[in-house]
């Protein structure tokens, strides 16, 4: 028997790299006896998604297509990619001390991290709608375990559930949709599908109907509505270091997916597409804006604000030009830091030892914590997109590419649902700032240096990208360029 | 080095800022101190390499905006200008680091205090070697925002906090005239670069623009607009009421922010855009009317203050007025080297003043002083140092700049200069008069305090005089040592072109063909100002009270400031509050609140309940939202799109 | 030919109906068992198409140890169907009428289903020959064109047993184990002690059989 050539691993090296690491770090974990390894297999992990970042940078920017045409790397993937992986590694960081605290520290948490962050890689560089589908599942099932990984809490184990019962529909419909699309365009792969519909005067209407099945499982996947429900109950009862990855990893990674399908193997049919992306990004920043005012809970307003700005970063989706691909990304490495950064402070809400949750809790938090209170200022003033935070960038960047590809409606409802979000944002800022310190007194106060350090790097990136915003634009730049050659 | 320069001060703020609390009271100081010592050494060798060697560069630092047409770069503009007032604030400032750690001794949080003032020094920084619009703007709002924060800094105290506010609003006041200012420049030139923008200045002149419906001359609106912003900065006559109300702000500030550095920030700018104000003889006159008009003013009002700290305050604003006018009559290196004159001997009867208020646990009424200059000698003799400067009396460094400024305005020949002459002669008299009525009745005669407060008078320590005796050897040799480089023979050379001054205006050069008794007349006047003080206070004390009793209408005229807060009061804050409650209750409550924010906010509250209702938590009731989704959407994909 | 073709029907229609039944069935045990009749039918469709190493894992994996794997849970839980059921019936006129929707939607759309090309091709040439065994030709193609896919399959059931033994496993303290290594390693000096018993006085209480 002819012995097939070895395919290029070298382009899979990161997500290789990743996988072999986790399951290490599982052996190492498991000999060592649950009590010791946790925190020794989770600082590992941080270093190992270090290396895996140094790893990936490493790639130059060509585009390799690899293992069967299934796997492609270039720019766009290096830099989603990295965003990915700092938000796994920052989430990590933030677990640690968390899960030593409430008693649920244990090493399969890091490694199930790993394990999921690695799905979220072979997302980015999906080429192939077998890959795509695998990746998805891949990441979607570690993150169903961890979202019930505080087993003895009723709500984490409901949080876990619910995820994985609506996830199994999502996918179960685009797996669906995969299907048809297959059966209507006799391929799965992203360069076969691009050169075939390239040719076609007027798509099947299956095949439409293929791609809409295909986008709802991945607007399941960032929490677009209508298909958001999970989120709020999910970010709620999750432990909190688990709700901080939900909401930057996998949002990250699956839009970057999102989009690369979208821009790739679809582009012709932009304007079919384009009416789907442009109701679930209205639908989300206005249900991202109304529905958080009302939340008592700062985790389940987070859940709201990320359906909000997910419904933002669409928008540059809808764009679907090079243009809005760069605002996309700016928006998802602006979005990674404003929020790791503000779950570093909610995190660090405990109260006696235990934790609290709900917004009132942290009335005049600027006398009792004044350090805290400005980092949270801050991500708040970014988060509601107000000058000169980072996160007016993010949104100024997509409303830009909005109105370059003529989509003025959706950037006045942008800027529409801003106003109205930057309501909820700021009655937190006043909250801290304005009102008499909450009873209970004041949080406790060593939140451990890691978190320390966390808060105060995405508060300085985000209080200062203004400064010196030019890697991240000359990056995402570079990114999108690779998505749209010639 | 340059940008180790204005870095390093950034360094010691962020350290001291973020780890205060790690690195403790001394830490900071420690931190903040050294940054700025070598700040301080680099920025002398700045100096130095420009004013020796003319290295003049644009020192690019990285891009910062890049959206379409509007390039802008960090970049520090190194030239003569801004070396000069490099080396002056670097020096100043970290002599005044030095001082703040004696002064501020005992005091809660000491790191942000360090913080602050190591954050401000960056900002200034940025202001003067920033090669373009927005650059500027950017340090221009950065001191703002610092000397809000540390007039503000004893925020328990109600005055402070209400001095704070006014510096921060009536700043904005100019800030407002000052960024429509650079709209202008930009719609004007298209660039906002310092070089293009110069380079086409002359090309612009007696164009004309659209500003508010009238055809105007394009360069002096611009002028005036961007002077408008150097007016609230440099507290100039109608937007100088913050300036004394800051004085609420630790003494160690007053002499960094309100007196050597930030102030004059106005003056720096009208120099650095000389080559623009140059084609805008109009603009140029406003200036010189402004600054002399304060210049006297601030005098006058000088003589009737009480309060030792807002006596040196007036006398800032109106030495700030003397600057002024000298831009206006073309003679800007005049006004730089007064500037710099004036931020060491003004600094220096700051900090003398602080080593008072010090000595005298903190009472800085005059009338309660009295025969302090035998129980405090050290700072009785830098206080005369700083006084003699001031007044301009040889070899002091003041005498220098400020003939020159006189001499200049009065070659301009016109009539704005030879106003601005008078005024200033005049102001030269006042100076010397209140000058010395401040050192008499603080040093000289009984003492007034109670025998408590007299009983603690103590000299300060070290670290506290160290300064005092670094800015005294400034005060007495600056103005001898920078004449022959800044406007004497080396200042053509020496320049470059910084400045420009068109032919057509005297500027420093007519300085020199002015008659004897003009130069000699500031020196007069300053003496008979002395005599005067000397008089009413030393050897006649019933004087000044029989004087004020004789004109007591122009005495209470004197003492209340020429009522500007009052009439600003009457003018705009109480129309502005009355308006704004009738706004509140009619317009707000009524009109748009109902329609507007209530009736919005209402129905979005209202929408928001429904929203998180559809929230039910059961998981069948989510599955279904979602496959109404899919269904919604393929069904408009089938039927609506084919159509 | 037309056995293949009347067992194609006989094997679909019965898959189908089974399908029905494992939604329709009151007994959730009958549920599971129409389930595993389906999967005898889908084996058989294998069989049809000459896949027969499919159908015996289908047969083997599926229903001798995941659908068995079912009835065993189902048998242990206590699912009260009709109770779920009256809610359901609360939500069926809107639940109907979207799936009436999507359902005419999907038949219109397959209605017009036309071939890819590439389909015709790929029909054309579906074995490796006759002298390749199926167990070969799967083997082919999982190691070279889908080892990516049979890789991230593999970590993706990793996940989901680490999945179960992180959710489900505790170690309770007071549950006695099997320590072999224990046991091996345990010498007689630590275990027996030789007491001497003097006459009529019994062993002490410390002294007692650890």
């Amino acid at each position: 028997m002819p012995i097939a050539p070895l395919p290029n691993l070298l382009a899979a090296l990161p997500e290789i790299f990743l996988a072999v690491a986790a399951m290490a770090l599982l052996i190492l974990g498991v000999f060592q006896g649950e009590a010791r390894a946790a925190k020794e297999v989770s600082w590992l992990s941080v270093v190992v998604l270090v290396v895996a970042i140094f790893m990936v940078g490493a790639q130059n920017g060509v585009r390799h297509v690899t293992l069967a045409g299934m796997f492609i790397t270039d720019g766009y993937s290096i830099f989603a990619k990295i965003l990915v992986l700092i938000g796994s590694a920052f989430s990590l960081i933030l677990s640690i001390r968390y899960n030593e605290r409430e008693n649920i520290s244990r090493f399969e948490f890091p490694v199930l991290v790993l394990l999921s962050t690695t799905g979220m890689l072979m997302m980015i560089s999906a080429n192939d709608l077998l890959a795509l589908y695998l990746g998805l599942e891949l990441q979607s099932l570690a993150l169903y375990i961890v979202a019930s990984f505080d087993r003895d809490s009723a709500r984490s184990s409901e949080a876990g559930l619910k995820y994985f019962v609506l996830g199994a529909l999502a996918s179960g419909m685009m797996l669906f949709g995969i299907s048809m699309i297959y059966g209507f365009a006799g391929s799965t792969g992203f360069d076969t599908l691009a050169a075939h519909l390239g040719g076609q005067a007027t798509p099947s209407a299956g095949l439409v109907v293929g791609i809409v099945f295909l986008i709802v499982g991945m607007a399941f996947k960032i929490s677009a509505v209508p298909f958001h429900m999970w989120t709020p109950d999910v970010y709620e009862g999750a432990p909190t270091p688990v709700t901080a990855f939900f909401s930057v990893a996998p949002k990250i990674a699956a839009m970057a997916l999102f989009v690369r399908v979208m821009v790739g193997p679809f582009h012709t049919l932009l304007f079919e597409w384009r009416q789907v992306i442009w109701a679930i990004a209205v639908a989300s920043m206005i249900l991202g804006a109304l529905a958080a005012i009302n939340q008592r809970n700062i985790k389940r307003l987070m859940a709201y604000s990320s359906i909000g700005h997910m419904g933002y970063a669409l928008i540059g989706l809808a764009a679907g030009n090079a243009i809005g691909v760069r605002g996309v990304l700016i928006y998802l490495a602006i979005y990674l830091f404003m929020n790791v950064g503000t779950f570093a402070v909610i995190l660090s809400m405990r109260r006696g030892g235990k934790m609290v949750e709900g917004i009132e809790d942290l009335a005049g938090l600027s006398r009792t914590q004044p350090a805290m209170a400005l980092a949270l200022g801050i991500f708040m003033f970014s988060l509601a997109g107000i000058p000169p935070m980072a996160g007016f960038f993010a949104k100024l960047y997509v409303f830009m590419a909005a109105i370059d590809s003529g989509l003025n409606v959706l950037a006045v409802i942008g800027v529409v649902t801003s106003v109205v979000s930057a309501y909820y944002y700021v009655r937190i800022v006043k909250l801290m700032y304005f009102d008499e310190p909450a009873a209970g007194g004041a949080f406790d106060r060593h939140i451990g240096v890691e978190v320390n350090a966390v808060l105060m790097v995405a508060s300085i990136i985000i209080m200062f990208f203004f400064l010196y915003p030019a890697p991240v634009v000359a990056g995402a730049e570079a990114a999108s360029a690779a998505l749209f050659p010639g | 080095m340059a940008i180790l320069a204005v870095f390093l001060p950034l360094l010691g703020a962020v350290v001291a800022g973020f780890f205060g609390r790690v690195i403790g009271d001394r830490g900071a100081q420690v931190v903040t101190c050294s940054c700025l010592g070598v700040a301080a050494i680099c920025g002398l060798l700045v100096f130095n390499d420009i004013a020796v060697w003319h290295h003049t560069a644009i020192v690019p630092v990285f891009t910062w905006i890049d959206a379409g047409q509007l390039k802008i770069a960090w970049a520090l503009k190194l030239d003569a200008l801004s070396a000069v007032m490099l080396a002056m604030v670097t020096v100043v400032s970290f002599v005044i680091h030095v001082y703040s750690i004696g002064y501020m001794a005992g005091d809660p949080s000491i790191p942000r205090f360090m913080s602050y003032l190591s954050l401000f020094t960056f900002f200034m920084l940025m202001l003067v070697t920033s090669s373009n619009f927005v650059q500027l703007f950017f340090g221009w709002e950065g001191v703002g925002l610092c000397s809000y924060l540390l007039v503000g800094f004893w925020y328990d105290r109600p005055r402070a906090n209400a001095a704070a506010i006014k510096a921060f609003v009536v700043n904005r006041i100019g800030d407002f005239g000052f960024s429509v200012g650079i709209f202008a420049v930009y719609y004007l030139f298209g660039t906002l670069d310092f070089g293009p923008v110069f380079g086409g200045a002359a090309g612009m002149a007696g164009k004309t623009m659209v500003f508010l419906g009238m055809h105007v001359d394009a360069l002096t609106v611009t002028c005036i607009l961007l002077f408008i912003g150097a007016m609230g900065k440099s507290a100039q006559i109608g937007l100088h009421v913050w300036l004394p109300d800051a004085m609420e702000g630790p003494t160690p500030v007053s002499a960094l922010i309100h007196a050597a550095t930030m102030v004059t920030a106005g003056v720096f700018m009208v120099a650095r855009l000389s080559p623009m104000f140059e084609y805008a003889p109009i603009a140029l006159n406003t200036v010189t009317v402004v600054g002399g008009t304060t210049a006297l003013f601030a005098a006058t009002v000088g003589i009737a203050q009480n309060d030792i700290k807002r006596v040196i305050a007036y006398s800032t604003c109106s030495q700030l007025g003397y600057m002024f006018f000298a831009a206006g009559v073309s003679a800007y290196q005049a006004s730089i080297f007064h500037l710099m004159t004036h931020a060491f001997f003004k600094a220096l009867l700051f900090l003398s003043a602080g080593s008072v208020i010090h000595a005298m646990s903190g009472e800085q009424d005059m009338r309660k002083m009295g025969g302090l200059g035998r129980l405090i000698p050290i700072t009785y003799v830098v206080m005369w140092i700083g006084s003699l400067a001031l007044a301009g009396i040889p070899p002091f460094a003041g005498y220098f700049s400020k003939d020159m400024i006189l001499e200049a305005a009065y070659a301009s020949g016109s009539e704005v200069g030879e106003y601005a002459f008078v005024l200033g002669c005049f102001a030269a008299f006042l100076t010397a008069l209140y000058s010395w009525r401040l050192l008499f009745l603080t040093f000289h005669g009984e003492p007034r305090a109670d025998h408590e407060t007299l009983h603690h008078v103590h000299e300060s320590p070290k670290v506290m005089l160290i300064p005092l005796y670094v800015l005294s050897a400034g005060a007495l040799v600056m103005g001898a040592l920078g004449y022959h480089w800044l406007v004497g023979a080396g200042a053509k050379e020496f320049w470059g072109n910084a400045i420009v001054v068109l032919p057509q205006h005297a500027g420093i050069a007519g300085a020199e063909r002015v008659p004897v008794w003009v130069s000699t007349l500031p020196l007069v006047a300053g003496l008979i100002g002395i005599a005067v003080a000397w008089y009413a206070y030393i050897r006649r004390p019933s004087v000044p009270g029989e004087t004020a009793r004789a004109f007591e209408p122009i005495y209470l005229f004197l003492l209340n400031k020429w009522y500007f807060d009052e009439i600003y009061n009457f003018i705009f804050v109480r129309p502005a509050f009355w308006v704004a409650r009738l706004l509140w209750r009619r317009g707000d409550g009524t009109v748009i609140d109902g329609f507007g924010p209530d009736g919005v906010s209402e129905v979005t509250g209202d929408l928001s309940v429904r929203a998180s209702r559809l929230q039910s938590g059961y998981v069948f009731q989510y599955a279904f939202a979602m496959v109404i989704g899919v269904a919604i959407f393929v069904s408009w994909f089938l039927f609506w799109r084919s159509t | 030919m037309i056995v293949q073709a009347i067992c194609f029907y006989i094997f679909s229609a019965i898959a189908v109906a089974s399908g029905v039944m494992v939604i329709a069935a009151r007994n959730p045990v009958h549920s599971v068992l129409f389930l595993i009749l389906a999967f005898f039918n889908a084996a058989g469709l294998f069989v049809l198409m000459g896949a027969e190493f499919l159908a015996m894992i289908l047969v083997i994996v599926y229903v001798g140890a995941v659908a068995v794997l079912f009835l065993f849970v189902v048998m242990m839980l206590d699912i009260d169907f009709a109770q779920l059921r009256s809610g359901a019936v609360r939500y069926l006129p809107i639940g109907a009428t979207v799936g009436i929707i999507l359902a005419v939607e999907l038949v219109l759309m397959f209605a017009a289903w036309v071939f890819a090309p590439e389909v015709g091709q790929a029909l054309a040439a579906p074995m490796p020959g006759a002298h390749v065994t199926n167990t070969a030709a799967l083997g082919d193609l999982l190691y070279t064109k889908y080892v990516y896919a049979f890789q991230a399959a593999g970590i993706i059931l990793l996940i989901a047993m680490i999945g179960a033994i992180v959710l489900t496993l505790r170690h309770k303290p007071d549950v006695r184990r099997q320590k072999i290594g224990v046991q091996v390693s345990r010498r007689r000096t630590e275990t027996i002690a030789l007491v001497k018993v003097k006459a009529r006085e019994g062993i002490g209480e410390e002294e007692g059989v650890r």
